[in-house]
């Protein structure tokens, strides 16, 4: 019994909505017998024709159909263009740069590649491993619009077109190195060609490729490269190096052994002379007493070569090389036995 | 009014079933209970009879046909090659179009087949080496011609027939691969060689010149003592000449002095020059030459 006792209210609020439901439709009945409904009418003609209105933003282009057919081309500004069903337009950017990518992706600033995008053959059947990266923008909204099927990814497919088209025309070291620029432009102009031809209305405003390197797996043998070069000049340095150490110690060297022969040559000129001198004064006075000076001299030699040797005194008669005396030491104090000692040396 | 409601909703239908649009992009077939009537290729307002007369929109954009997949050719010598493709094409003739290959879908699966036996024609018919490289352009260009004749049979008119990838398979591109590397060793060897052979011809160089000064400076060093030699060879002469024999006197003496070492041994006889006084005052028979003096070692 109790769970219908809120039906009661429920069929008192009912009753009510119908009451005001009711009450509405009744001045609204009067309303629109009287002139209300032109009012309505006229709102109504007036929100329609209010449709046609539209902004055309800047570095935007609105292009306006007719039923269906090319009308116009409006430039930035408020305009305005028959409703629906007589006309239609659609906005196009046109001054926003927009930009494709072959062979990677950018994903929150960081490029990822895409292998089977970017490895790619060369003329001379080497593969490669690029990255594209092609800006462009819309030049003609109109055959943007209505040229071409899905016009941007025609772009993607044609810059790789061009892209693998070009790079297969040449070597891999030219493309690799001075050739990149020339390669970069040829693959812009066939870019653009193409896109001309396929009605996009789109223009290329640059193509740049990003990176032009070998592939991964032989990445470490183009790296040897560089480096064998780089080794090749420092073993020319190296070798520059010992020539310039080398030569210079050489001719001091040189000059060193000039210096000393001249120096022997001066020197034995110098004592010559100083010999010749000695010998020429000791001669002139020798020849006054040829005799005695002669003795005094042997003996003064005598006296000086003897000192140091071994002496043997031999017997007179027999010519026995039986040493009756050994006299060793110096002369003046020669201890001996038999024979009497004191053999004078000094004496003239 | 119900009744101006109806009329309303009624002459709405039939202006719908009257009047078509033909956008920018499009065109299309009009066909009166089945039977083609007429081909618009204008965009625009158009008028038809409602209910016997009904329209076909196709487009008239310039339409791209990728191939479904990369295909694997191959070359005349042998080499196998994965190519994929792209093409682009119009619409030419809208009722030939809707007759032959009833829409998009088909006309791409009719163009790649097309595509596909003329390239496999072509490509077989060359050179690795010319298709990688300078015949790419020519190829493509028989491949579109050959297409677009029989294209034309479903109304479509190619553009052209592009190349998008041409890749070896897996297994060759490893051995490229190792050519790629092989090649690259090679040139860096002939670098590291060309670095040695170039260091080793200055360093020789470097040693040569070091020689020749140093032989230059041992001629002129020769020549200089030479010069000393024969200078004081004069002045000894001229001085000695004087008096040869005191000369020789003077001179031997300086040699005994610089001869008679410690270990040399010198026998004497007692009634030698030297030691004639050793035994008597008076001097023994004072041989004057016989100084005796033998040396042994």
């Amino acid at each position: 019994m109790d769970q219908f006792r809120p039906r009661d209210g429920n069929d008192n609020t009912v009753r009510e909505l119908r009451k005001n439901v009711e009450e509405f439709q009744d001045h609204f009945l009067r309303f629109i017998k009287g002139r209300g409904i032109w009012l309505i009418i006229i709102a109504l003609i007036l929100l329609y024709l209010a449709s046609g209105f539209y902004i055309v933003g800047p570095g935007e282009r609105g292009v306006e159909l007719l039923f269906g057919k090319y009308y116009g081309t409006t430039d930035p500004g408020p305009r305005y263009r028959l409703p629906w069903p007589f006309m239609s337009r659609t906005i196009v950017d046109i001054s926003t740069v927009r930009r494709a990518e072959i062979g990677f992706r950018s994903e929150r600033g960081r490029a990822r590649s895409i292998p089977t995008e970017s490895l790619m053959l060369t003329g001379d059947e080497n593969i490669v491993d690029v990255q594209l990266f092609v800006q462009y923008l819309v030049k003609d909204p109109v055959k943007f619009l209505y040229g071409a099927e899905a016009p941007e990814q025609a772009l993607r497919a044609s810059a790789e077109v061009a892209l693998r088209g070009v790079v297969g025309e040449n070597d891999i070291d030219y493309t690799m190195t001075s050739g990149k620029l020339d390669i970069q432009h040829k693959i812009e102009e066939y870019l653009q060609e193409l896109l001309t031809t396929y009605q996009t209305g789109l223009q290329v405003t640059q193509a740049s490729l990003l990176v032009v390197d070998p592939p991964a797996d032989v990445q470490q043998a183009f790296h040897d490269v560089v480096r064998a070069l780089e080794d090749r000049e420092r073993l020319i340095k190296e070798a520059e190096g010992f020539m310039e150490d080398v030569v210079p110690k050489a001719k001091g060297q040189a000059q060193q052994e000039i210096r000393e022969a001249e120096a022997y040559r001066a020197q034995r000129v110098i004592r010559a002379e100083g010999d010749s001198k000695r010998f020429i004064s000791l001669l002139e006075e020798y020849k006054k007493f040829p005799k005695i000076t002669r003795e005094r001299l042997y003996l003064e030699s005598a006296s000086e070569f003897l000192a140091p040797a071994k002496k043997y005194i031999m017997d007179q008669n027999a010519n026995q090389v039986l040493p009756l005396l050994p006299l060793t030491g110096s002369v003046p104090q020669a201890p001996t036995n038999s024979q009497d000692t004191a053999p004078e040396k000094k004496g003239k | 009014m119900t009744k101006i409601a109806i009329a309303i909703i009624v002459i709405l239908i039939i202006i719908s079933q009257t009047f078509f649009v033909v956008k920018e992009g499009q065109q299309a077939l009009v066909f009166q209970l089945g039977k083609h009537e007429r081909t618009i290729r204008e965009p625009g307002l158009h008028i038809k009879i409602p209910f016997i007369q009904n329209v076909k929109i196709l487009v008239n954009k310039v339409l791209a046909a990728d191939a479904r997949s990369a295909d694997e050719y191959m070359t005349l010598d042998k080499k196998r090659l994965i190519v994929d493709t792209v093409s682009r094409w119009k619409i030419e003739d809208p009722l030939l179009f809707y007759q032959s290959v009833r829409d998009y879908q088909g006309a791409i699966a009719r163009l790649n087949d097309i595509i596909f036996a003329k390239l496999r024609q072509e490509i077989g018919n060359h050179y690795f080496r010319e298709f990688i490289r300078e015949k790419r352009e020519y190829i493509m260009t028989q491949v579109a011609v050959g297409t677009s004749e029989q294209a034309k049979r479903f109304g479509i008119n190619v553009i052209d027939v592009r190349i998008k990838r041409v890749d070896l398979p897996e297994e060759v591109q490893a051995s490229v691969f190792a050519r790629m590397k092989a090649e690259r060793e090679r040139i860096a060897k002939r670098y590291r060689a060309e670095g040695d052979q170039l260091a080793r011809e200055i360093r020789a160089d470097a040693n040569k010149k070091k020689e020749i000064i140093l032989a230059e400076a041992y001629k002129q060093a020769q020549i200089l003592r030479g010069e000393g030699d024969a200078k004081s060879t004069s002045t000894y002469a001229a001085a000695y000449t004087q008096d040869e024999e005191f000369y020789s006197f003077l001179k031997r003496l300086e040699v005994y002095t610089k001869v008679l070492k410690n270990d040399t041994a010198i026998m004497m006889r007692p009634d030698s020059n030297l030691l004639r006084y050793l035994q008597s005052p008076v001097g023994s028979a004072g041989t004057e030459s016989s100084t005796g003096a033998s040396s042994a070692k």
